[in-house]
């Protein structure tokens, strides 16, 4: 199976490049084997990849132009000749690592923790399903960047946009029983930038590797801030 | 209020423009189709009536409204040199504010006439 991989290391590099390698495609072969395999034939190839599974979120890259979790994209649903770049829109460290500090920063400044300001009780504070269910397609984010490094508003604005892998755990702590902080998580998402660059363009969606929705969980931001304001 | 442009209420005022809009557009269609006016003289008198012009002057109003957001959004999101943003949004802010000026001009020179 043919590849086309980025290159770039900045130590010695002008400029980026793309290389081209073959590797023999066995069956319910992964993305990240292929990748290994590339790295074997040039050992100077460098990408992250830890649990080959899907729960790290570290193997993130742009595949085909749309960007997937390599360790469970199947070879068998890529078409040939596979371009593998890094994920648009963050600087590159060397040739598929990218900077993802600004992505960090984001989900920093959603406060992603349980606020609590009545004094913490002696025993563990219950939650009835239901509330408990509405924290379902909001925890189990992973935090790979597939989705806001997918994201236009992202690419424009990362300095000031949250991107939609912080609004999504914005809601997640919003919509969980348990934390006291919503009036001041609402504030904090005010005007046009934080919250309001997204125009449900919806590639988080398409791009999530795990399934999530963060358009709707911005919807729902959206629709929780209007309730509170009128 | 914070120091800040809106969020919040531009996004609200944006979807609330967008359904007047869709209504008085669809209301206007209808009448056109179904009780087309069959001349100057008639199309006058159904434009003069109070609610018809009173929700053309909303129409107008919203439209502006919702084209604002619009076009600031889309300015926000790829202008960012913060001189030229402004001259931007300025020289936009002034146009609309133009077209509502001629707007009203427009109606109260027909309700007048």
């Amino acid at each position: 199976m043919k590849f086309s991989v980025y290159r770039y290391n900045p130590e010695t590099d002008n400029e980026p490049y793309m290389q081209a390698f073959e590797v023999e495609a066995r069956q319910g072969m992964m993305l990240r084997d292929a990748l290994m395999a590339i790295q074997e034939q040039d050992e100077s190839f460098t990408f992250r990849h830890s649990c080959g599974e899907g729960v790290c979120g570290s193997d993130g890259v742009n595949v085909n132009g749309s960007n997937k979790l390599a360790c469970i994209t199947p070879l068998s649903e890529l078409k040939e000749t596979v371009e593998v770049r890094p994920f648009p829109g963050r600087p590159v460290i060397r040739d598929l690592v990218v900077d993802m500090s600004q992505f960090y920063a984001q989900y920093k400044q959603v406060d992603p923790w349980l606020i609590r300001k009545e004094p913490l009780p002696e025993q563990e504070i219950l939650q009835s399903p239901e509330e408990r269910d509405k924290l379902d397609g909001l925890y189990e984010c992973i935090m790979c960047g597939c989705c806001s490094t997918a994201c236009p508003s992202f690419w424009w604005n990362p300095d000031k946009f949250l991107g939609p892998q912080a609004l999504l755990s914005a809601c997640r702590f919003l919509a969980d029983s348990r934390d006291q902080a919503s009036e001041e998580r609402l504030n904090s998402l005010e005007g046009p930038y934080k919250l309001f660059r997204c125009h449900t363009i919806m590639n988080c969606v398409e791009a999530c590797p795990k399934g999530l929705n963060p358009t709707k969980a911005i919807g729902h931001i959206k629709e929780i801030m209007l309730k509170d304001a009128i | 209020m914070s120091r800040q442009a809106s969020g919040l209420w531009a996004w609200f005022l944006q979807r609330a423009t967008a359904i007047y809009l869709m209504l008085f557009i669809l209301y206007v269609l209808q009448h056109m189709i179904f009780h087309a006016p069959a001349d100057h003289a008639a199309w006058q008198a159904w434009v003069a009536q109070p609610l018809v012009s009173l929700g053309g002057l909303l129409f107008f109003a919203s439209l502006l409204l919702h084209a604002w957001v619009g076009i600031r959004d889309v300015i926000i999101d790829y202008v960012h040199p913060t001189a030229i943003r402004v001259s931007v949004l300025t020289v936009i802010g002034f146009v609309l504010v133009g077209c509502a000026a001629w707007v009203l001009q427009i109606i109260i020179l027909a309700q007048i006439a």
